[in-house]
This record gives structure tokens, sequence and C-alpha cells, in this order.
């Protein structure tokens, strides 16, 4: 039996959120990522935005510039992450199969669940009408016999709409599209092969795949199979669901004003360590290896890694690493974005220790303590007297370091 | 400056200093040993600024001086020469120029100026055999801690002291927060000028053990310190370190009081056991477990990534069950640096630190290894 794939990506995910606890919001132009033309960049931006040009991940001046009457809004990180809980709720009464690709997307493997549900475009109406119901938002859903079509067919698919691509016509409906289209294909990829000629996904298809094996390496053996339709290459292998957790957790911030302030840097690399822990403690992981990132003001960004020697999910222990991680590679210039990101995860935290007296144990019943207030009062109700001088507010990003970039 | 010298002295001499030679250094002359002949001596040099060392051998000194050579290079080309005499002597410009038999060889060297100068050793305040020395570093020096930020682990701790009408003790512990090695020593030490506490990092004790065997079972360590370094004469050779600054943690308050349940095994059984097993451990958490029960030990691990392993290994055991789980790593260390026939496991429950030692050792010289469980 050929697969049945859906990809289902949430229109317009962290506007919609917003429009549900504030249905004033719904129809005009809204900007999610700060409260105005500040540093920063767009998290997310409504249809009636998106209008004037606006997108994610432009800087949020550009954005102002575009559509100065948007409303700006920075952000509910707890409240995208509840939403996203109530989407996978909904989804997993569809399929036991499903991976949740980011905060906003996820694949459903429905191969043999039709009996249940109907031909594939009947299941995927009745998903969409449940979403709508049960979780209040719009989503569009792909349709196809891989990942790698069906997260292409949501995209066209978008806003709010149902594609179907028939088993056989993978080819045939990618072949007219950009091939910036193909996740995986980014500015770089698609540079080169624009300057081959080739610009749409059907002339990367008629291209043979050792001449694109001698032009890219292994990368090219992929894109000719993804160029027909074929989940191939790295993350795209992999069946639904075969590794459901995160691989990393990050957190990074910029910014409103650069500082060198050490004090503020520090506090503000605890205050993100809190973060990270925050979010091992959830998923029930700890953390072996830690990632520090360090943009200057000049944009020269520097990221060092140190690997502790045993799994941790407690959040001064990670602060102290990150920090002497700072200490050691810090030259005084202003700093423009710090960031940690936690990795090398491990479901037990392992081994005790000797000679801190219990401490650590002390610590995770603490935190265990500080999330459950966190959980009620929100994600500042308590935290780490170091990290108080921090003024960060929250971006979230759950990094799957081998899933196609956005 | 101009000596002739045997090629094996000179071998084997730079050969004890390329231990300690920076190999990625961002200063050249560390890099270098400093050739010093004077009298009827060569002697050679050699620092990363942490640690040095200073040996020497007989030489036919024509004309007293010194200079310096790239230390690897040197070693690298002596050792190639023909066994017998090889002559060594310094250019104007640095360069050393070496004959032996019908080679002749002219190496780029630099000037001694730069070399960094060494601190003259005080009196000694101790003295140990070197044998036990070497033996109590390769009992202790695997749970030194790698984690750089943990400085005062970075190195074991050394007491000689002598209480009152009793025989001199002498005690090396190193830990690294989750296991500590302990090896306390009665007798046989002559009694220190004045009681000695130290912090030896963890390279230098490395280089102190092939320097104990290199001297032979007769010799001993005489040991000095002043305030920024430790001083280390086996013989004509002397090792130099500077000190880890701060305070070791307070280790006796770790090593358990009351593990009262207690089980005999075969050290080759339960080491081969654990080996097994452990390739089957998650690779980032080395995590096994082992079942203590009447009469028999279980080590076993099962991983949805790896597969699953058990060994049986009989044992002394008589208390009630105990589920554990260790780091097979840890075991493996102290298993390996055991020679006895037997070794023991004293516990007390699955979450305090448990207690390796070997069976009968005598009681001048007690090994006692604390591993803290992992979680299960």
């Amino acid at each position: 039996m050929r697969p049945t794939i859906f990809h289902v990506d949430m229109d317009a995910f962290f506007v919609s959120v917003e429009e549900l606890d504030d249905p004033s919001l719904c129809g005009k132009a809204v900007v999610v990522g700060g409260r105005g033309p500040e540093r920063g960049v767009v998290s997310a931006a409504s249809y009636e935005a998106r209008r004037f040009g606006v997108h994610s991940a432009m800087p949020l001046r550009t954005a102002y510039k575009l559509c100065p009457h948007a409303i700006f809004l920075p952000g509910h990180p707890e409240r995208y992450r509840e939403a996203s809980g109530r989407v996978r709720t909904v989804l997993e009464a569809f399929s036991p199969v499903v991976e949740m690709a980011s905060i906003d997307e996820a694949y459903l493997d429905m191969t043999g669940c039709l009996r249940l549900f109907g031909p594939p475009l009947a299941a995927a109406h009745k998903l969409h009408q449940r979403m709508k119901q049960e979780a209040g938002l719009n989503c569009s859903i792909g349709v196809a016999t891989s990942r790698l079509v069906a997260k292409v067919t949501s995209d066209q698919a978008k806003p709010n709409g149902i594609l179907w691509v028939l088993p056989g016509q993978e080819a045939a409906f990618l072949a007219p599209l950009d091939v910036r289209k193909i996740p995986g294909v980014g500015k770089v990829t698609a540079r080169e092969l624009y300057a081959m000629g080739v610009r749409r996904v059907g002339d990367l298809a008629a291209l043979d795949e050792p001449f694109l094996a001698s032009r890219f390496g292994k990368w090219g053996v992929a894109l000719a199979g993804k160029a027909r339709g074929v989940d191939a290459g790295g993350w795209f292998d992999a069946p639904i669901g075969a590794d459901a957790g995160p691989k990393s957790i990050s957190h990074e911030t910029t910014f409103g004003e650069d500082t060198a302030d050490h004090e503020q840097l520090e506090a503000t690399l605890t205050r993100l360590c809190e973060m990270v822990g925050r979010r091992l403690r959830a998923h029930g992981l700890h953390a072996r290896t830690l990632q520090l990132k360090l943009r200057y003001s000049d944009f020269t960004t520097l990221t060092r890694a140190h690997t502790l020697d045993h799994s941790s999910a407690v959040d001064v222990e990670m602060a102290d690493a990150v920090v002497a991680l700072f200490r050691a590679n810090w030259n005084g210039s202003t700093v423009r974005l710090l960031g940690v990101a936690a990795s090398g995860f491990n479901e037990s935290s392992g081994q005790m220790a000797l000679l801190d007296g219990g401490r650590a144990e002390r610590w995770r019943q603490a935190l265990e303590a500080a999330d459950r207030l966190r959980d009620k009062y929100g994600g500042r109700a308590v935290g780490l007297a170091r990290s108080l001088k921090t003024p960060i507010r929250e971006r979230i990003h759950d990094a799957m370091p081998d899933a196609p970039p956005e | 400056m101009e000596f002739t010298v045997q090629k094996a002295d000179l071998v084997r001499e730079l050969g004890l200093s390329q231990g300690v030679v920076e190999k990625k250094t961002t200063i050249p002359i560390l890099s270098n040993v400093l050739l010093e002949a004077s009298g009827d001596r060569l002697s050679l040099t050699a620092t990363d600024l942490e640690l040095g060392i200073r040996c020497s051998c007989p030489a036919k000194v024509k004309k007293e001086g010194s200079g310096t050579v790239p230390a690897k290079k040197l070693l690298d080309y002596v050792r190639l020469l023909p066994d017998g005499e090889l002559t060594l002597k310094f250019l104007d410009n640095h360069w050393a120029s070496i004959t032996c038999g019908r080679s002749r060889t002219k190496m780029a060297g630099m000037s001694r100026e730069s070399f960094p100068e060494l601190p003259p050793m005080p009196e000694a305040t101790a003295e140990l055999p070197a044998p036990l020395l070497a033996s109590m570093i390769t009992k202790t020096i695997f749970a030194i801690s790698a984690e750089e930020s943990r400085f005062t682990l970075n190195g074991a701790l050394l007491v000689i002291r002598e209480d009152e009408g009793a025989a001199p003790v002498s005690v090396m512990v190193s830990t690294d927060g989750h296991r500590l090695a302990y090896i306390e020593h009665t007798g046989e030490v002559p009694p220190p000028k004045e009681a000695v506490r130290v912090l030896i990092p963890r390279k230098c004790m490395a280089e102190l053990v092939r320097l104990a065997q290199e001297a032979g079972p007769e010799s001993r360590v005489n040991l000095a310190g002043d305030d920024n370094h430790l001083f280390f004469q086996i013989g004509a050779r002397l090792l130099i370190t500077r000190r880890l600054a701060g305070n070791f943690p307070d280790f006796e308050r770790v090593l358990p009081r009351d593990n009262t349940q207690v089980a005999t095994l075969d050290r080759e059984d339960i080491k081969a056991a654990v080996e097994r097993v452990a390739q089957f451990a998650d690779e980032r958490s080395r995590a096994i477990r082992i079942l203590f029960s009447a009469n028999e030990v279980k080590v076993f691990t099962s991983s949805t990534d790896t597969g699953e392993s058990e060994e049986l290994v009989p044992s002394t055991y008589s208390g009630p069950d105990i589920d554990i789980g260790f780091n097979a790593a840890y075991l493996i260390d102290f298993l390996r640096a055991v020679s006895q026939d037997q070794v023991s496991f004293q516990l007390k429950d699955h979450k305090s630190a448990g207690e390796l030692c070997p069976v009968g050792d005598p009681a001048s010289f007690r090994y006692r290894y604390v591993v803290m469980p992992m979680r299960i």
C-alpha cells in the first residue's frame, strides 16, 4: 500500500492564537515579534499584514516601514505552547503516528487510517473541521505519498485549504514550481541552480543524477530524488515519529540596546539557561552539551560548546557552564545577541554527585516546584536572583537541526 | 658549546622530556629543550610553564655553554643514528651541528636567552620510595576530574603526616565529584620534616610514574615546595610543577561509614562481566545495573537503541536485594587498577555511595574506591 502522509501546517499560528485571546484583532494587520519599530525580527504576521509585504524573519523596523498601521505585539510564547498542545491533541485523535516538526506544523502518517476516516480528502476535511472546532485555529493540509510532497502541498494549499496530490502525479505537481519550494533548497543552492539555468523543479528533475552528484555531492543525489517527489536525504528518510523528541533546545535573545555590561550579559545567559532548563524538564530530558551563541554589534557571531561530565537539567549547573564559556570567549565588545542551546540528551539525569551533599537533588526538587508555579502564574513568576538584571523577552525556537529550513 | 655523549644516554633523557614539552604551543621556545654542558655532564631542561623537567647524563664536555633545539625533532633524529657516541656543537647562529660517524646535520635552534628560567629547588621536606609513589598514583590518577572548571579536582591530594607515637601515614586521594579513589599507606616512609598536604596536577603525576619506573625499585623521591611550585627529585632528575590553587574538598566526609552489605567477587569475573555488558550501555551515560542478591550478582543493561545483555557472577552475599545503577567506565577503571584476585562491593542502598576494595591488602595499605550510583 502506498503511504498516505498529511502535512498539517497552522495558518499564521502566533497571530491566530493572539486573535483567540483578543477577537478584536481579527481581520486586522497584526505583527508578532515586538512592540513596534524596535530591534528584533517578525515572528509571525497576519495575512492582512502580509499583503503589505511583511513576512516572518523580517526585521521589525522594515515591517514597520511597510505597514506602520499594523498592530505590533510582543507575543506570548506560553500561550503558543498551550495552543500547540491542543493542536497535537486533535492530531493524535486522527493517527497514532504524529510528528510535530515544530510548534505549528506536524506530519501524520495516515496510511491505514483511511478505513476509519474515509478517503484522503474526506479525512483531511474532517481533520480541518475538527481543528477549527476544538483548537479554534485554521490550518492548511497537504496530502501526498511522501513527507516532502505533503510539505510542499500544504504550502500551496495556504491559507486555510486542503490539497491532495494524487499518487503518481507527484513529479507533475512539482514540475512547474520554483526550485526554492523544495525543502532544503535555500538561498545558496537556489543561486547555484539558477546559475545553471535550473529554475523550476521540472528542470531539476530532467538533470541526471550523476551530474547532480558531481556538482553537489551526496546532497545532489538527494536533490534528484526530491525533484521526483521522493523522500530522500537526511531527515526526510526517517519514518514519521521515528524520533519524536527534540534534538536540541535553544533560546536566544536580541538586546533592545547593545550592551557590554557584563552583569547584564551574565544575567541574560542565566535567564536563557532557566528557559532552556524548564523546557528540558518539561520534556523529561537532561542535556550533556551546552552551546553559547554570541553576536557582537558588528554582527560577528561565535558559537562555543561545552560538554559536561554528566547530564543536567539544573539551571544553575547549566548557567555555570555557559557563563564560564562566555567569560572565556567574550572580548569585551558590545553584544547584540546571546543564545543558549542544549543538546546531547539523556532521559535520566544519571550520575549522582558525591561531593555536593545532596545539593543537586535539592535543586531538582526546588526546580520542579518552581516549574509548577510558572505553569500557574507565568514564566517569570519565579527565577534565579542572578538572572534578575536581564531585560529580555522570550522568543521560542524548537530546533530540529535535521529538519528542512522553513 | 661542544660535547660528546652516548646516543643511548641522550635518547633516554630526551625521552623523559617529551611528556613535558608542549606539543601545540603558541610560544615556539616551549617546544625546545635546553641543553647545558658543564663539568662532565650534559643537562636537559624542558617546560610548558606548568610543568618542568631537568635531567642529565654523563658527557665529555669540550667547551661549556648552552643552547636550545626542538625537543621532538632532536629525539626523532638521534634515535635513528647508529649506537655509539655523537657530538653536538652550537654554532654562532644558535644552530646545532650534530656529527655521528658519517652523519652530519645542522639543526635550527633558538637562543637560550628566551628559555624560561626554572625555580631552584628548596630543601626537601619529605621523602617517599619511588615505587610507592608510582603505585599510589596509578591507583588514583583515573579518578581525577577532566572538567577544567573544577580546577581543585584537576589533581590528586598527597598527605604525609606523622601522628604522635605512630608510624608516618601517606595518603593520596583524587575525585571528579562522582567517584573518589583513596590510598592510605602506613610506615615505610621516613618521618617528614613537616607535614605535607599538597595538590599534584594530573600531568605531573603521569610524569612522576614514568620517572619512578625509569629510576628502578630502590630509588626514592625527595619532595619540596615553595609558594608556587612543587619539586620532586628522583636521583639526578628533577620534576617541577606549578601548584594547583584552591582547597581540595573535604573528602573524609564522603568516605562511607555504614556500608554493611558486602559482596565479595572474583575480580576477573566481575571485570569481564562489566566490560561485556557495558558494550550495550547507553553510549553517553555508560549506565549499567547490578542486582545484588543471595550468592549471586547480576550485571545487566537494556537499551532500546543497542539491545540488552546480562551476566551472572557468583558472589558471597547474604544481604537484601539491592538493584543499583553505576557508570560502567568508573567500575572498569578500578577493576583494571587492582591486581588482587578478589574485590568487595560494600553497599548501603541503591542511592548511597558504594565502596569497592581489593580483598587481601595488608593492613598497612588501604585502597578504597567510592562511587556514587546512577539513577535508574
